[in-house]
């Protein structure tokens, strides 16, 4: 088919005003697969687990399940052991997301100062590789170099005169040791984060502020904080978020101890459905966690938002 | 006159060697924990558990060999590549088709629909086995490939969606209105005209899902089975082969398992960050 200038300029004058506007079957027709995905493997759990989570219902005993009302979710804000390991979580969270946040930054500067550094793309790799690890593995590699008795990292302490120590049954250590491999592995995130929010600062911006020398405090306060700071918060939300999820790792690693010093929500809630078999009660916990979800996307889709608005107005 | 205009070019030198170093030092530091599973699996088996730990060996490739040849290692390895592939191909593919109307036609519901597509990767995994667990057990789905074929296949949907609509944002329409104009087909232009210009959203999306899916643990370990089990329950059980921890089989397996981890960060490394911001953060490293 060919078309003259001519001919193109009045086909788009005669176009409809809206191409896009016009095509509804076609935009529905175009979701329908990931919405039936969506209503099969979404909706239906969670309206399952809803349901559930009103249900006396335990797999081991042979009682048919029955309905009784509000009774799990009484139990589970009653129940002391997993409010303690709520706040636990949230402790874990909260110092865990500081250092990595601390460190992330450090680091993600450092690399950012050096742009042209020799071999920056291997260093990268050999720092970023921790993150995209599985915690299943992680959790495998440091049970071996905590080892006691053969582990690498008791031969170091040993050597610097310290007493062999078994860090992950010890009541007081296990648990700051688990803040120390999730900082291990995702202070490479917050770099990552930090790299990709002092990016987004105009190039322009900085270099007019450095042919004015305008001192770096001054440069951070008016120039990068404004622009790092929307990415900066999303690499926290995230992590915080992760950290709130975390299951693999002490699964692995402690197992929730020793006694219940490591147990965090994720675990409890995995133990309630698949030791003990108390379906009807861990949903209502999958229920209250779902809800928690919820309120942080929300959270999270605000900062993003307000990062494009920022933008555009920019 | 400003300090800085006195300043040396050897001063300035003396810094990027200072920064260069320290950046160095951090990634390997980081590093030495995988650095010490690798050195592990080519350890000699009986040096091991030496105390204190051998930092010297002559490296050997029989673990490796060992534990490849070790009754389900590689049946582990094949059924993640099975599973992973398709269900990430098929993601793409109907995660594609609704970007572009997400993108193109904005239909009502639109930012309702991408919330609760952001939400999934928000809630702990957890929360969810026992529904797909009993789910599953109705439909006579578990241990089956197509049932984790299903499965991964939803849990990958979002994640490309938020990238791919990100990416077809991009796209300015004024190529759609083009293609209309000359008369192209509908699906002519999402194939021929857009797909072309948003092949690095599509790259990111299956690397990282790939990533993501061959990481994935517990609904594998309570999903699949014996048939179909892939590689983390694979190291999940190689702690418990034969009784007693072996420490060399575990290591070797580890190392069959990053080191493929390590080359894609290599090779795709600028898509790092989209893939761990699940296609909400774009920009550069």
């Amino acid at each position: 088919m060919s078309v003259s200038p001519r001919d193109f300029e009045a086909k788009i004058k005669e176009r409809p005003k809206n191409v896009f506007k016009t095509n509804r079957g076609i935009s529905w027709l175009l979701l329908t697969p990931v919405l039936i995905f969506f209503a099969l493997l979404n909706v239906l759990p969670t309206l399952w687990m809803l349901g559930l989570s009103f249900y006396d219902y335990t797999l081991t005993s042979y009682k048919p399940p029955s309905f009784n009302g509000l009774t799990n979710y009484l139990d589970f804000v009653k129940n002391e052991q997993l409010s303690a390991s709520v706040s636990r979580t949230f402790l874990f969270l909260f110092l865990a997301v500081i250092f990595q946040t601390l460190l992330g930054i450090l680091i993600g500067v450092f690399f950012w100062k050096n742009e042209n550094m020799p071999g920056r793309r291997l260093a990268l790799t050999l720092f970023f590789t921790p993150m995209v690890v599985t915690p299943i593995a992680t959790a495998l590699f440091w049970k071996l170099m905590l080892d006691p008795t053969f582990g690498v990292v008791n031969h170091f302490i040993t050597s610097l005169g310290f007493e062999r120590t078994d860090f992950l049954t010890n009541s007081s250590l296990a648990f700051p040791t688990l803040i120390v491999v999730d900082t291990w592995m995702w202070t490479p995130f917050m770099a990552l984060m930090t790299l990709a929010a002092l990016g987004s600062v105009p190039k322009a911006e900085l270099e007019a502020a450095s042919v004015d020398r305008l001192p770096i405090r001054r440069q951070i306060s008016t120039i990068i904080w404004p622009h790092a700071k929307f990415i900066l918060m999303l690499g926290i939300l995230l992590r915080s978020i992760d950290a709130f999820k975390t299951m693999d790792l002490t699964y692995i690693m402690t197992n929730g101890g020793p006694g219940d010093t490591t147990e965090l929500i994720a675990l409890s809630l995995y133990r309630f459905a698949f030791k003990s078999f108390k379906l009807g009660y861990s949903s209502a916990v999958s229920v209250f966690l779902l809800f928690i979800a919820i309120a942080l996307t929300a959270i999270y889709l605000y900062v993003l938002n307000a990062r494009k608005k920022a933008e555009e107005s920019a | 006159m400003s300090r800085e205009i006195v300043m040396k070019p050897s001063n300035e030198k003396a810094t990027k060697i200072t920064l260069t170093i320290t950046c160095w030092v951090t990634a390997i530091i980081f590093f030495l924990p995988i650095a010490w599973i690798i050195a592990t699996a080519l350890k000699p088996k009986e040096t091991v558990l030496d105390i204190p730990p051998k930092f010297i060996f002559v490296p050997t490739l029989k673990n490796l060999l060992d534990a490849l040849q070790f009754s389900n290692t590689l049946a582990y390895f094949v059924n993640s590549v099975i599973y992973s592939f398709i269900a990430v191909f098929l993601a793409i593919f109907v995660s594609f088709l609704a970007s572009y109307s997400f993108s193109r036609f904005k239909p009502a519901g639109t930012d309702f629909i991408m919330f609760l597509l952001l939400s999934t990767r928000f809630v702990p995994a957890a929360a969810f086995v026992i529904p797909f667990f009993q789910l599953f057990n109705i439909l006579q789905l578990k241990d089956s490939f197509i049932g984790l074929i299903i499965f991964y296949t939803m849990f990958s949907i979002p994640f490309s969606v938020w990238i791919l609509k990100g990416f077809i944002d991009g796209v300015s329409s004024k190529f759609d209105e083009t293609g209309l104009v000359y008369g192209a087909s509908r699906p002519h232009i999402m194939f021929k005209l857009v797909l072309p210009q948003v092949r690095s959203g599509l790259v990111a999306a299956f690397v990282f899902n790939i990533i993501f899916v061959w990481n994935e643990f517990l609904f594998n370990f309570q999903l699949g089975g014996l048939n179909t089990y892939g590689i983390p329950v694979g190291l999940f059980t190689s702690i418990t082969k034969g009784g007693q921890v072996d420490w060399s089989f575990v290591a070797s397996i580890g190392t069959l398992y990053v080191l493929p981890l390590a080359l894609v960060i290599f090779f795709f490394q600028k898509y790092l960050l989209v893939g761990l911001t699940f296609g909400t953060v774009r920009g550069e490293v």
